[in-house]
């Protein structure tokens, strides 16, 4: 015990001291134990001993397997308790009802109703928002952290993401409800104008560089320069005056509720952040040096490589990735239980996201309270359905992106 | 393209991986700010001698004849409050019908208000509920009540093309030329002399009771409601995952058994939080029947599946990267196998076990989803250690959820909301910190 505090406290060679005396300390031991058992020779026990040792050692391999197997199969558990209480939903109700209507009045006396396609809609439309949010920031990050940053940012920046991730989703949740709704309420409007400005200025401005550059890349030398700057100019009124519209068109914006998907968009995709960034920081590092020195050697700079080069030999990584961020965003209680307005309808138009609306996990959540008391009633079933299906979503998410990862792999060892 | 072009474009694209790695900081910032700033308002506050008094009588605290010599002070300051409404009502008899009508609704407001504000009129009967005994306990919550009672507010919808506008009467305007209309003055100046403000530091927020659903009091239940949680489930996991990350790394020979175990752990990895919630309640709770309804057990159970994962990879990676050399040279010397792992192995990937553990602890105490339906209640007491084998707790994730949705006066106690949510994340934050240092110190004794 003695040697082991000191190898958490020791640092550099001086670490390895306490090993050789460990090794030290097991040799005396093993001598020792010898010593007792002098009327035995050394390494020829007797059948019985042998025996007796390989039962030893078969029951101990079998314990650890067994407690291993506890471990790892419930998730076999977890699936057959949730198909076994979701079953009677769908033997009673039916699955089209359930996957086709959005009529959702589970607690109606007479006809209850379980349409629950403005649900999955709604889940789907969250995270279809944060992986907007997510997979662009992320992705850049990663790059970033791989490849453009020195290692001691590096040190900085990766305690910043595990923060992200660890902070708890009720607190995620909370700053939603608390802080976000009542901020997109107020100023909604002018704050999308602004964001748009923010995020289409420099993009614009970029693509109109590489535009008129290629558009003028086959005129003569003298011409080139003239023709450049009239398209830039062209291209630059027109895009002013896009971005001049939109802006005035999301600031005059009406936001009646500050829970909607929108709210709920934005917080995920930073929850979904890390996931993100982390796994395609993986994918980035795992594409070989060579590719990048290559592509150095031919002369593309950093951008041309990681884009041309990098990211399509990574793309697995990136998309598996991707998947991950899906999967935590998707299965998210807390945030959109308090922050996405749980209004039970699909948005008119579909990709509206100012307004509120519900999802599987809220929906799990917010109606067990009520169904708990009826155990046994569609009610209460039907709660298990939607977890049934966010199970089977996200094992389905899970393999494949096992899968992919593992694809990657052995494309960049062969 | 041109050079020039294409020089623009490298530098627009590391920017722009650079802006995103900034717009996470400050989103990290924009997250935690109102949550550290607001959060220290549950303990450092400016109190109200209301706050002075539910100390006293509730929690016996201070200096008896200082808060009532206090009390008796801002009691002569309210006394002409009192007055001025009683002149009102000695009037009101010699009214006629229709004046009175006019002045009946607004008076009742009126007086609904000053009693928020400043606790019963002296006199009346003592109220049922804890929030009606007493006035504002704290000094910016009072300024809000002070609003309430010189304005009144009304729905204009005059405009029947837009939705209701807001508008702020005065409710002086309704007194006019009444005995009462000189009262509102007297309130806008003389508050401070009727509450007393005074900087206080309420550090027993941490570990006081509440008082009628966190009206009054500190965060106590839910503080230790979530430690048993968390430590309960590190009881159950931290075992098992050691043992499993022990068999997959040292026993475990690359077979169809091994495949189907390592996926069943990345899709236990991926399981959403709310069906592990579910499967609690119908597993644990319903077929197993570890307690009648929800408890602390369950919920440690189901908490502990949860993590079971983290905990399991930690451990392997953590086992892993200890050197081979190590392993051999044990073997070499005639330890057993389980010798080897027990004296050699486990103690070298120790640190990197704990950084796991430590990072799953903090998942386990912030964690509400697996909660809601096999452990968590919204009020209750402290339990003592042999009550949590069967009685539900109240635990600081749900408890924030509850007191910020479905709490009857939401903003009336966004300070305690606030302070949860602070200690919560300070946990948290905690353990990633040990966490994080834990690992710097593993990366430096793998670098030497």
């Amino acid at each position: 015990m003695q040697a082991h505090k000191a190898v958490v406290r020791l640092e550099g060679p001086a670490a390895f001291v306490p090993y050789v005396l460990w090794c030290g300390a097991i040799m005396e031991n093993a001598t020792t134990m010898e010593g007792k058992s002098r009327d035995l020779p050394p390494l020829l026990l007797s059948s019985s001993a042998r025996r007796r040792q390989r039962i030893i050692t078969f029951l101990g391999n079998g314990f650890l397997l067994a407690i291993t197997s506890i471990s790892t199969l419930a998730v076999l558990f977890i699936f057959y308790f949730i198909a076994r209480d979701a079953f009677p939903f769908f033997r009673a109700e039916g699955f089209r009802e359930f996957f086709t209507s959005i009529r959702w009045y589970p607690s109606a006396v007479s006809h209850p109703e379980f349409g629950a396609l403005a649900i999955f809609v709604g889940s789907g439309l969250v995270t279809l928002g944060a992986v907007i949010v997510a997979v662009p920031m992320g992705v850049a990050a990663a790059i970033c952290l791989s490849d453009v940053l020195p290692f001691s940012v590096r040190q900085v920046v990766k305690p910043v993401i595990e923060i992200l991730a660890a902070i708890p989703s009720v607190a995620y949740g909370f700053f939603a409800l608390v802080v976000l709704a009542p901020l997109l309420q107020q100023s909604g409007g002018p704050i999308l104008g602004v964001a748009v400005w923010i995020v289409g200025a420099p993009l614009a401005a970029l693509s109109i560089l590489v535009m008129a550059d290629l558009a003028t890349d086959k005129l003569p030398d003298r011409a080139r320069s003239v023709a450049r700057w009239a398209a830039i100019c062209l291209l630059g009124a027109g895009a002013i005056v896009a971005l001049t519209l939109a802006g005035k068109t999301l600031t005059g914006l009406h936001i009646s509720s500050g829970t909607n998907a929108l709210n709920v968009s934005i917080i995920l995709g930073i929850m979904a952040l890390p996931t993100v960034v982390s796994v395609s920081e993986d994918a980035l590092q795992a594409v070989g040096r060579e590719l990048r020195e290559g592509s150095y050697a031919l002369g593309a700079t950093r951008a041309e490589t990681l884009v041309k080069t990098v990211l399509p030999a990574a793309s697995g990584g990136i998309l598996a990735a991707v998947i991950l961020g899906v999967m935590r965003a998707i299965g998210e209680t807390m945030v959109v239980w308090m922050a996405s307005g749980n209004a039970t309808q699909i948005p008119h138009p579909w990709y509206n996201f100012l307004q509120p609306v519900r999802t599987l996990t809220a929906t799990i959540a917010g109606d067990m309270g009520e169904a708990d008391q009826v155990t046994g009633s569609a009610r209460f079933h039907v709660l298990f359905a939607m977890a049934f299906c966010l199970l089977t979503f996200s094992f389905a998410c899970n393999v494949s992106s096992e899968w992919i990862i593992r694809r990657a792999r052995k494309k960049a060892g062969g | 393209m041109r050079l020039q072009t294409r020089k623009i474009l490298d530098r627009a694209f590391s920017g722009s991986g650079v802006l995103a790695i900034a717009l996470m900081a400050a989103a990290l910032v924009i997250l935690l700010w109102p949550i550290f700033d607001r959060g220290s308002g549950a303990i450092f506050f400016t109190g109200t001698v209301e706050h002075r008094r539910v100390m006293l009588e509730k929690f016996e605290r201070g200096d008896r004849r200082e808060v009532e010599a206090e009390i008796e002070s801002t009691r002569t300051a309210r006394a002409p409050l009192y007055e001025m409404i009683g002149d009102f009502e000695r009037r009101f008899d010699s009214f006629d019908p229709a004046e009175r009508r006019k002045y009946l609704k607004p008076l009742k407001d009126l007086k609904k208000a000053l009693e928020t504000l400043l606790g019963p009129a002296p006199g009346s009967v003592r109220p049922m509920l804890m929030r009606d005994q007493y006035g504002q306990t704290r000094w910016d919550r009072a300024q809000v009540k002070l609003a309430h009672v010189l304005y009144r507010e009304e729905w204009d919808y005059s405009n029947p093309a837009k939705s209701g506008v807001l508008v702020m009467k005065l409710r002086a305007a309704d007194f006019a030329g009444t005995p009462i209309e000189k009262l509102f003055p007297y309130l806008e100046q003389n508050l401070d002399k009727m509450l007393l403000p005074r900087k206080t530091v309420y550090w027993q927020f941490l570990t006081d009771d509440s008082f009628d659903s966190h009206f009054f009091g500190g965060i106590w239940p839910e503080i230790l409601g979530t430690f048993y949680l968390t430590v309960g489930a590190m009881l159950l996991a931290i075992p098992m995952g050691l043992i499993a990350a022990i068999y997959l790394t040292e026993y475990a020979r690359e077979s169809r058994l091994l495949n189907l175990l390592r996926t069943c752990i990345s899709t236990l990895a991926g399981v959403p939080s709310i069906v592990f919630g579910l499967f609690g309640l119908a597993f644990f709770i319903n077929t197993l029947k570890v307690s009648n309804s929800k408890s602390v057990l369950a919920g440690a159970m189901t908490l502990a599946l949860m993590i079971l994962p983290t905990v399991i990879r930690a451990a392997e990676e953590a086992i892993r990267a200890v050197p081979r050399t190590y392993k051999e040279a044990a073997l070499s010397l005639g330890a057993g196998r389980w010798h080897t792992v027990c004296s050699i192995i486990l103690p070298a990937a120790l640190p990197g076990i704990l950084t796991g553990i430590v990072i799953s602890m903090g998942r386990a105490a912030g964690e509400t989803a697996p909660i809601i339906f096999t452990a968590a209640v919204s009020v209750g007491k402290p339990l003592a250690l042999w009550q949590t084998f069967t009685q539900p707790t109240p635990a600081l994730p749900w408890n924030i959820y509850n007191l910020a949705t479905e709490h009857e006066a939401v903003d009336e106690i966004r300070h305690v909301q606030y302070g949860m949510v602070l200690v919560l994340v300070s946990m948290v934050l905690l353990l990633n910190l040990v966490a994080i240092i834990l690992r710097a110190r593993v990366a430096r004794r793998l670098r030497a």
